[in-house]
């Protein structure tokens, strides 16, 4: 098919809400109005590990305003949740309240429905929760070595579990070892990227209204808006009929309102108090508590020839997912399935491991899994160009991969640009490149 | 805790609110009188979702006591809606794509406007500076840079004619 | 929430002050108050509608209400050190509501236009129950920035020399402060005569920094002195650490950029 044949690819498309966006008058959802509303705030653990011994609401619950106090004894339905357990992912590790433990600073551990958020503020103050403080594990490598302190039963060894007991997500193409000691040079080195918060706009939140039907309509942000009327029913131990989830406008997103924290305390919140409850994050906790992308540490071995021939590579990477999967396991995947990049090599092994640690659970964000390899590969493609005094530019066209060539999880490459693409870029920057390297093409390796 | 009346005009309509405790522009424009494009990203100054124009100035309303506007006139994007200017301005956002998520375009509209006030031909630059106190997580700001410099350039055109 | 108080006059207003203490947190601007102070205290005092915001001038002074805003001073005053570091707090909604007076008490590293005045040798005069009580604002601070009653002015002579401001921010608007310097150098002869220098962000509050100063002081403004009085005020330093830089980083920023500063200077 030609472009001139395309009614859409190729032609901007106007935003559905663009008119409203402009006057104000998109109605985000916090925008709905509803008489009555009762205000929700979180008490969270103050320790980033640490055994609850017990839970003292009985101050906040005579704290003026306050309507009643939720903890994980309230909880009617599941007290573990994973948002992708419907799609098969697990296990449901999450507590919705924490019970036995708090595994991270900021753990949602009780609720307090008041009157006005002020009220709310001054009665989340007031519950006493007794902790014994456990050590604590910040760093991944940490976290594996043996004696590190165990986040949970559910990982014994502080990391994932794949599928048939495997502990990383892998890749074995051809014969690393055997290359490694035939390359001319070894490059070596590893790569750390930080947690990032997504920093929407517009913070998490929702407000859910008991309806005169018995149902509960939820007037969500949440990116996630099928994952969270699952795991909401299952919470709720409620059928989904009974749930009626209003979303899609979303006041900024970018992975981070795919959590599932808001909606299914706050509407417990309202089938217990038979009143509308709205539940939004300050910008404090939207920092501080909402997911971030997940740290990443990877290093990366590659065995390289004097003519730029990267003939293997040998990534190992640990996913810092905080202390809980969330949707670490799936990103882990993606970031094993990303290696080697976009570059042909003959022999690739890789492990890529989700690890448990004290911190914030981390989940998606724009490309979360990619970008951290991208990051590390091209960190290292540079080293490369340095270490064996070739020009960046040259030693990326020579690897780029062909159409047709085997990638490193066995799938060949189909509609390859990447040749295109480097020599698009060399041309906007100003980059001269030799006449060779100028006439190859993604069609043809023998090109140039 | 002594109560007191403040009476502020918002958008041509002259509104009373009784209170005593501190309590902010922002609180009182949307939850008491439904004044929706006021958003609140952050309550602390940090994001300029929630500016508002306050005699013929741009001000922050989420670290405004409405006590300290009593007597004043307070103007939102629904006070703005129906003038020519705005509406021309809406278009320039619209042919754009100088929106996306939405939550910072009605602040932004407000600041645009009071920038248009002071200084209706403003440089790239003046506009870039006018702007430094609305945040946009979505459009890297270059459409909305050029969804003004549209407008501006328009203005001067009819000026001209 | 805080109970709001609207004083009709000083005398209303240093008897509040009085009466509450440190219960008691004063609205100018609201921009630094409203988010540092107003959630934690029983007692908010708005001071907007005492006005305070007159500029006047004499023989090459300044007096400056404590309620001028950052708007004003970057449209009134032509004194640009003084409208540059206006220009750099915050934006501009921002900017017509953040006070000359507010900033005096900004949190560190904020206070770029109090690192001005105090490069200015500014005074400070406070409102209280014993009537007016005027000091030094060096003094105000050295002696742990205590106020005992409204403040109410600035006052500040004529800059004794060249007044260069420079930030050192994040980003080009509305950046946070990482370091600020302020440097106002009198030549005399082709020596300085007198050096007023002031830095921010660096400590708890503005400083002015008498060693570099006494690095100057009698020398031509060459290169060995200017990287001499640099070298004196990043030892003179004491920043924190914060999301936007380290102390690390600020301590060598000062020195850079006040050696930038001193060189702007030299070159006339």
């Amino acid at each position: 098919m030609a472009m001139k044949d395309l009614k859409i690819v190729g032609q901007p498309v106007k935003l559905r809400d663009l008119d409203t966006h402009v006057t104000g008058e998109t109605v985000f959802y916090e925008d709905v109005r509803v008489p009555r509303m009762l205000h929700l705030k979180m008490h969270r653990s103050r320790y980033p590990h640490a055994r609850i011994l017990g839970i003292d609401t009985s101050q906040a619950l005579s704290s003026p305003g306050v309507v009643t106090v939720l903890t994980h004894e309230d909880l009617p339905g599941k007290k573990l949740y994973n948002a992708l357990a419907g799609a098969g992912v697990g296990p449901e590790d999450e507590p919705v309240l924490a019970f036995d433990k708090v595994r991270w600073k900021g753990e949602s551990v009780a609720a307090v429905i008041a009157e006005t958020p002020e009220q709310a503020n001054a009665a989340v103050a007031k519950i006493k929760v007794e902790y014994e403080e456990l050590p604590a594990v910040f760093d991944v490598e940490e976290a594996i070595k043996d004696g590190a302190p165990n986040l949970t039963a559910h990982w014994p060894n502080n990391h994932y579990v794949y599928p048939d007991d495997h502990r990383a997500a892998q890749i074995r193409y051809g014969d690393v070892e055997k290359a490694f000691a035939e390359a001319d040079h070894i490059v070596e080195d590893s790569y750390q990227t930080q947690p990032i918060e997504q920093a929407p706009m517009e913070t998490n939140g929702c407000i859910a209204v008991p309806e005169g039907d018995g149902r509960i309509t939820v007037y969500s942000n949440t990116q996630a808006l099928q994952f969270s009327l699952d795991v909401t029913a299952g919470i709720l131990d409620m059928p989904t009929s009974k749930l009626r989830f209003v979303g899609g406008t979303v006041g900024g997103g970018f992975g981070g309102k795919v959590d599932i924290q808001p909606e299914p305390i706050t509407t417990l919140a309202a089938l217990r108090t038979g009143r509308p409850v709205k539940f939004k994050y300050t910008r404090e906790e939207e920092m501080q508590v909402s997911s971030s992308r997940s740290a990443w540490r990877v290093y990366v071995k590659d065995g390289v020839m004097n003519d730029g021939r990267i003939i293997a590579r040998k990534v190992t990477t640990y996913q810092d997912s905080g202390a809980y999967l969330r949707f670490s396991s799936y990103a882990c995947m993606k970031h094993c399935g990303h290696m080697p990049g976009p570059y042909t090599i003959p022999n690739v092994s890789v492990d890529s491991i989700v690890v448990f640690t004290n911190r914030t659970p981390s989940n998606a964000m724009r490309g979360f899994g990619v970008m951290a390899g991208s990051f590390a590969l091209e960190v290292q493609m540079d080293k490369i160009a340095e270490t064996i005094g070739m020009d960046p530019w040259e030693l990326r066209l020579i690897n780029a991969y062909r159409e047709g060539d085997m990638k490193a999880h066995r799938k060949e490459v189909e509609d390859a640009g990447m040749v295109e693409s480097i020599l698009a870029a060399a041309e906007m920057a100003g980059k001269q490149l030799p006449e060779n390297f100028r006439n190859m093409s993604s069609l043809d390796r023998k090109a140039g | 805790m002594a109560s007191g009346i403040v009476s502020i005009k918002v958008n041509g309509r002259a509104e009373e609110v009784v209170t005593g405790a501190v309590t902010t522009l922002q609180d009182v424009l949307r939850n008491n009188l439904d004044y929706t494009s006021v958003k609140d990203g952050c309550s602390q100054g940090g994001c300029g979702a929630c500016s508002v124009i306050v005699d013929g100035e741009l001000r922050l309303s989420c670290l405004t006591p409405v006590q300290e506007v009593d007597g004043s006139e307070v103007v939102t994007l629904e006070g703005l809606n129906l003038s020519n200017s705005i509406t021309a301005l809406q278009q320039k956002f619209i042919e754009k794509y100088a929106a996306q998520c939405g939550f910072c375009t009605p602040g932004m509209m407000v600041a645009i406007t009071a920038l248009l006030d002071r200084n209706a031909n403003p440089s790239r630059d003046e506009i870039a500076e006018a702007l430094a106190g609305n945040i946009c997580r979505c459009t890297g700001y270059l459409p909305i840079i050029e969804a003004v410099e549209s407008i501006v350039a328009e203005m001067a055109g009819i000026a001209g004619d | 929430m805080a109970e709001y108080l609207r004083p009709s006059s000083l005398e209303e207003a240093a008897g509040m002050i009085a009466a509450h203490g440190s219960t008691l947190a004063i609205v100018a601007g609201g921009t630094s108050a409203m988010r540092f102070a107003v959630p934690y205290v029983a007692y908010a005092m708005g001071v907007r509608g005492l006005g305070m915001n007159e500029i006047e001038r004499s023989s090459g002074g300044l007096s400056l209400g404590a309620g001028v805003t950052m708007r004003q001073i970057r449209d009134s005053l032509p004194i640009p050190a003084l409208q540059d570091a206006a220009r750099g707090v915050g934006g501009p909604a921002l900017q017509n509501m953040a006070t000359i007076g507010g900033n005096i008490f900004a949190h560190p590293p904020n206070g770029d236009v109090a690192t001005v005045l105090l490069a200015m040798d500014a005074t400070v005069t406070f409102f209280t129950t014993n009537g007016e009580r005027t000091q030094k604002l060096e003094e105000f601070y050295d002696s742990g920035a205590q106020a005992d009653g409204l403040l109410t002015r600035i006052d500040c002579a004529a800059p004794g020399g060249e007044l260069v401001f420079l930030k050192c921010g994040r980003q080009r608007f509305n950046s946070r402060t990482v370091i600020s310097v302020a440097a106002c150098i009198g030549l005399d002869n082709g020596k300085v005569g007198n050096a007023c220098i002031a830095v921010g962000g660096a400590g708890a509050h503005p400083m002015r920094c008498a060693a570099a100063e006494q690095a100057l002081i009698g020398r031509a403004l060459d290169d060995a002195a200017i990287t001499a009085a640099g070298d004196e005020a990043a030892r003179a330093s004491s920043p924190g650490t914060d999301a936007v830089a380290s102390e690390w980083y600020r301590r060598r920023m000062v020195a850079t950029y006040l050696c930038r500063a001193l060189r702007q200077i030299a070159a006339g």
